[in-house]
């Protein structure tokens, strides 16, 4: 094990142990820490398709929308226990994101516009198909998360561990993926696609599993949303705050790095709720706005690599 | 044995190769010479798969290429050398080699082709770590020379090697050339450089506005008559 990764494996433990035994009994701060680490995973998610895969989403609620609702329905129609749903929830989400194959020929903002389109069409498909959905009536009483070697992880910090489990193996996953000989070619591929073909890369295939990738991490993030608010509706699924704030959180803790994402989220979020909230109660996003134009002007690596290079 | 056969191919509405047929022997050193425009690149580019080929075909063996993915080629001991030589400018010297080896059969061989090409190139070994962006034209075309011979092709395609660099580099390169094509690596030359590609060529193609207005060994060309064809004072 190396230095890194013994250091990755401290600060895991560190997570897993401190919060809740801090925060535990406070619901209120619990609540909040969990809604910033699926803010977080989602985060997690799509700085994966941009810097590996070199394609700028606007449309991540998609893939949250499907997961949630695949993994609620499976759990309430089919009666699925809930830890094997999330997982399926995932592939789910990877199958509806194969839609989106044709989409990959485009590349900058085409791909993003086309990709931004592609979610409205879910959050339309969610609302009519009632049959299935219950449409804009939603989906009420969601299974909770079961009790698993007599932790609870239905309670907030049952909860926790999960999803801080789920990061750390979306982060591992991610380390992985860019290390290996995929993630030199899908570098390579930001210079020249056309020169990685010819030394043998099958581009389009890696492009494609890199949106599989982030579309599956992005659906268990839904799926775990699902199962802990107890609640889906189309426009809450698939709002466009599930594609927007992550890509804030990611461009403000420093998108090209690993855990950029994760404090970029835990920032935002918490700035969000915890001083925008109380100073302007109604549209207190448009200072995230305010946060991000100064952040992309100032420190256009975001605070990571700014914190690294005061330190360095 | 490469051949390409009434090959038609362009892009999109606007066609380049107009019916060319163009054959590549074994072990032999072909040129391809000819004016701006004349759809050398382009040939390259549908021999590749890089663009589709219209009517016609490619065949390797009496294997054909037509409609084959560019991604194979390397496989199938095809590498390219292309215009501009296309480095990747972010990564240093030593992973744009090893990209040259991407495809898992070429990777046991990594570490031996590495030094065969540090080998061929020390200036390249020197500047491993280096990032290929900050190479100058010499060092960079080399680097795409190393590039694709880190698979071990059999069959070379090179499209203007000696665009834009000094005559002393242009003369190592088509040493380094000269040097592969004795070990039996066929080698397709796209050059402007006709005095250069004359002297090491075994035949030579001219072409010109998509088409091949003449085929002969190098050592039987007429300079006049090519000069001629070139600048278009004769049919």
């Amino acid at each position: 094990m190396n230095q890194r990764n013994f250091l990755f494996a401290v600060l895991l433990l560190a997570t897993y142990v401190l919060v809740p035994a801090v925060f535990g009994d406070n619901n209120y701060v619990m609540g909040l820490i969990i809604s910033a680490l699926i803010v977080a995973g989602i985060a997690i998610a799509w700085a994966l398709l941009g810097n590996l895969g070199g394609m700028v989403s606007f449309g991540h609620a998609a893939f949250f929308g499907v997961g949630s609702y695949a993994s609620a329905l499976l759990t309430m129609k089919l009666g699925w226990p809930v830890l094997l749903a999330m997982p399926m929830a995932g592939l789910i989400a990877v199958l509806f994101s194969a839609a989106m194959l044709p989409a990959l020929r485009l590349s900058g903002p085409y791909f993003a516009l086309a990709i931004l389109a592609y979610a409205q069409i879910f959050r339309i498909l969610a609302t009519e198909m009632d049959w299935l959905t219950q449409g804009a009536k939603g989906l009420s009483r969601i299974p909770t998360l079961p009790v698993l070697f007599g932790i609870d992880l239905g309670s907030r910090s049952g909860s926790y561990l999960v999803i801080v489990t789920l990061l750390a193996a979306f982060i591992a996953c991610y380390a992985w993926v860019r290390r290996s000989h995929y993630g030199t070619a899908l570098r390579a591929m930001h210079d020249s696609e056309q020169a990685t073909r010819v030394v043998g890369v099958n581009s389009v295939m890696l492009k494609a599993w890199m949106l599989f990738l982030s579309a599956f991490m992005t659906g268990v993030i839904g799926a775990f949303n699902a199962h802990t608010i107890n609640f889906l509706e189309p426009d809450y699924a698939f709002g466009g705050g599930w594609s927007v704030l992550p890509i804030v959180a990611a461009i403000f803790g420093g998108y090209r790095t690993l855990s950029g994402p994760v404090i970029g989220a835990l920032c935002i979020y918490l700035i969000d709720q915890l001083l925008f909230k109380s100073l302007l109660p109604t549209g207190h996003q448009i200072m995230l706005g305010v946060l991000l134009a100064a952040m992309i002007l100032f420190a256009p690596d975001g605070l990571l690599p700014l914190f690294r290079r005061r330190h360095a | 044995m490469l051949s390409v056969t009434d090959l038609r191919a362009g892009y999109g509405a606007i066609n380049i190769l107009w019916d060319v047929s163009l054959r590549f022997p074994l072990g032999q050193l072909t040129a391809i010479i000819g004016p701006n425009g004349a759809g050398k690149t382009t040939l390259l580019r549908a021999i590749m798969g890089l663009i589709p080929v219209t009517l016609g075909d490619v065949t390797l063996d009496s294997y054909s290429l037509r409609g084959r993915n560019t991604w194979d080629m390397a496989g199938m001991g095809l590498a390219l050398i292309p215009e501009g030589r296309m480095v990747f400018a972010d990564m240093s010297v030593e992973d744009n080699l090893a990209m040259g080896a991407f495809p898992k059969p070429h990777r046991p061989a990594l570490a031996r082709n590495l030094e065969r090409v540090f080998g061929l190139f020390p200036r390249l070994h020197e500047r491993r770590r280096q990032l290929a962006g900050s190479l100058s034209g010499g060092e960079a075309q080399m680097l795409a020379l190393g590039r694709g011979l880190m698979s071990e092709p059999r069959l070379l395609l090179i499209d203007e090697p000696s665009l834009g660099l000094a005559p002393v580099i242009v003369h190592e390169i088509f040493a380094i050339l000269r040097g592969l094509k004795e070990q039996g690596v066929t080698i397709v030359l796209v050059e402007q450089n006709t005095h250069m590609a004359l002297a090491v060529a075994d035949s030579v193609y001219l072409m010109r506005s998509g088409r091949v207005l003449l085929n002969e060994r190098a050592a039987a060309v007429d300079s006049q008559r090519l000069h001629d064809l070139y600048f278009a004072r004769e049919g």
